[in-house]
């Protein structure tokens, strides 16, 4: 009796002593009560050392379960994330609603074209709808090449393209290996696909596949780096249906790109992608569109001109000109009122661009801040006609030795 | 000197132990009351003699964001909250600017500038009986 009685008063001890244990965590955890939601979050207690997202998204003002979800006043860490979203990336676009969107945010309000969610949703980005249809075309699953299927089904109320939905391309229920190939082992890449595992892809889907240049940072100054994460890991190899990740390790950024017969302008070398790539083209226009063709449209000609045409251009003179939104997010550039800048052949503003009192142009690196000159092709020797103004014309005359 | 007995060393074990787990119940519950919730977030706040602010001054306070206004009909205070996300506004040349989203106002706090869409808060600011202003801010 005396024994169980000891055996008993050791198992109590045994457990105080366990829970005093766990609760030897932080006594006071760190509180913070973002101005937007005025609730009282508890994921500073742990996590203090994150650095802060950006300048539009503030920690005092957003918190953090405004964006990632999770349970805010949890001292747990598994209770705490049980319900965050979207992993290490809330931005991924299976949540990307919940953590990005809303009309103060970036869906449902098309004032200064800041419905993004529904535009990158449609984009070809997201939807790879071009190639999946040119792969079904080619082995024979359907009969033209319109799309019908996307990496996930999403519709267009307001198609101007025709097209007004796609369903979710489902490898399984293809017949031809080669396309059902094609879906195991060419899709994980695109912003609306499942990420491959491990840390270093986590964050390669939704606005953060482009927009988080390092970890826990956001931003509209985007390198070449970021764009080169997907469009230069290797080459598709379309006879066994697999992605040939590059092998080599180019030490020349003419070299760093995953065509290795391709020709590069000085621009395509020099400049950064977003220098001359617009965001519509990125991250689409809010239509379905049935290929890459359809939606990228920046050509050398949008800012040097042709021969008989200068390229397009606009003076500032509403302050709610989305350009001054654009300059605002990414202040590489003062722009003012009376500025005059390049657009492209839709009107999409250059804001990165001013037309000097020569004639010639200006262009400020949007990622790196350089400022280069340049000259419209009108008065200059170039003898291509106006009509010739694909990249591959440009590139007979100047491309840059490799 | 004797030798311990099984019987005592059992009986000196368990109490013990009884002791040991008494001491910690008790450590356990002192903690619990030692513990003090977050105070609620301040709505009042006492902003000092009003004759620290001159009739036609602009002052911006930090705490809370807020900038007190001196005219001939009184004082008034606009919120510096951003009435579109709640970022802190700044002083700008025509009134103030949202340094998140590029919000701005004029200086009564009217929207000039999207994306806000709505004015500025204003706050309710009162002179007490020994000619200290207070500032709610709710």
């Amino acid at each position: 009796m005396k024994k169980t009685l000891t055996i008993a008063a050791g198992i109590l001890l045994l457990t105080l002593a366990f829970v005093w244990w766990l609760e030897l965590g932080p006594s006071q955890p760190v509180e913070l009560i973002p101005t937007l939601t005025g609730q009282p979050e508890y994921c500073l207690t742990c996590h203090a050392d994150v650095p802060e997202i950006g300048p539009s998204h503030p920690t005092e003002t957003f918190g953090c379960v405004t964006c990632h979800g999770g349970e805010r006043l949890a001292l747990d860490a598994d209770l705490a994330h049980s319900t965050m979203r979207g992993g290490a990336n809330p931005s991924d676009l299976s949540v990307v609603e919940q953590s990005c969107g809303g009309t103060s945010c970036h869906s449902g309000s098309e004032v200064d074209d800041r419905h993004h969610v529904q535009r990158v949703m449609t984009s070809m980005q997201s939807t790879y709808a071009g190639a999946i249809a040119s792969i079904r075309f080619t082995f024979g699953a359907q009969t033209g090449l319109t799309p019908h299927s996307g990496v996930n089904a999403v519709t267009d109320d307001r198609t101007q393209t025709g097209i007004t939905s796609l369903s979710a391309f489902d490898p399984l229920s293809e017949t031809n290996p080669s396309i059902q190939k094609f879906g195991e082992n060419c899709l994980t890449c695109h912003i609306n696909a499942t990420p491959r595992e491990g840390e270093d892809y986590a964050r390669q889907t939704g606005c953060a596949a482009c927009h988080s240049t390092q970890q826990h940072t956001f931003t509209t100054a985007i390198p070449y780096t970021q764009c080169n994460a997907c469009h230069n890991r290797g080459n598709y190899d379309l006879r066994t249906m697999t992605f040939i990740e590059r092998t080599d390790h180019p030490t020349q950024r003419i070299d760093n790109y995953y065509q290795p017969i391709a020709q590069f302008t000085q621009c395509e070398y020099t400049l950064d992608c977003v220098d001359c790539h617009t965001r519509e083209e990125v991250m689409g226009d809010g239509d379905l569109h049935a290929s890459k063709k359809d939606i990228q449209y920046v050509q050398c000609k949008t800012c040097h001109g042709t021969l008989t045409e200068l390229p397009k251009t606009k003076t500032l003179t509403d302050p709610s000109d989305i350009a001054f939104t654009l300059a605002f997010l990414n202040p590489v550039v003062d722009l003012e009122l009376g500025d005059t800048i390049l657009v492209t052949e839709k009107g999409e503003p250059l804001w990165n661009t001013r037309v000097l009192s020569d004639g010639t142009y200006e262009l400020i690196g949007k990622a790196n801040s350089q400022y280069f000159t340049f000259k419209p092709v009108m008065g200059s020797g170039c003898t291509q006609s106006g009509e010739d103004q694909s990249s591959a014309y440009c590139h007979q005359c100047h491309q840059a030795e490799h | 000197m004797s030798e311990l007995s099984r019987r005592d060393f059992l009986k000196l074990t368990r109490n013990g132990f009884l002791y040991l787990s008494g001491a910690l119940a008790l450590g356990g519950l002192l903690r619990f009351l030692d513990y003090e919730p977050n105070p609620a977030p301040k709505t009042e706040f006492d902003l000092g003699p009003a004759s620290n602010y001159p009739l036609n001054s602009r002052t911006v306070l930090s705490e809370p964001p807020a900038v007190l206004l001196h005219t001939g009909s009184g004082f008034s205070a606009l919120s510096l909250v951003c009435t579109h996300l709640g970022c802190t506004l700044e002083n700008s040349t025509q009134g103030f600017a949202c340094p998140c989203h590029g919000s701005r106002f004029d200086a009564d706090g009217n929207v000039t500038h999207g994306p806000a869409d709505v004015p500025q808060q204003s706050l309710r600011v009162e002179v007490t009986e020994e000619g200290n202003l207070k500032l709610f801010t709710a």
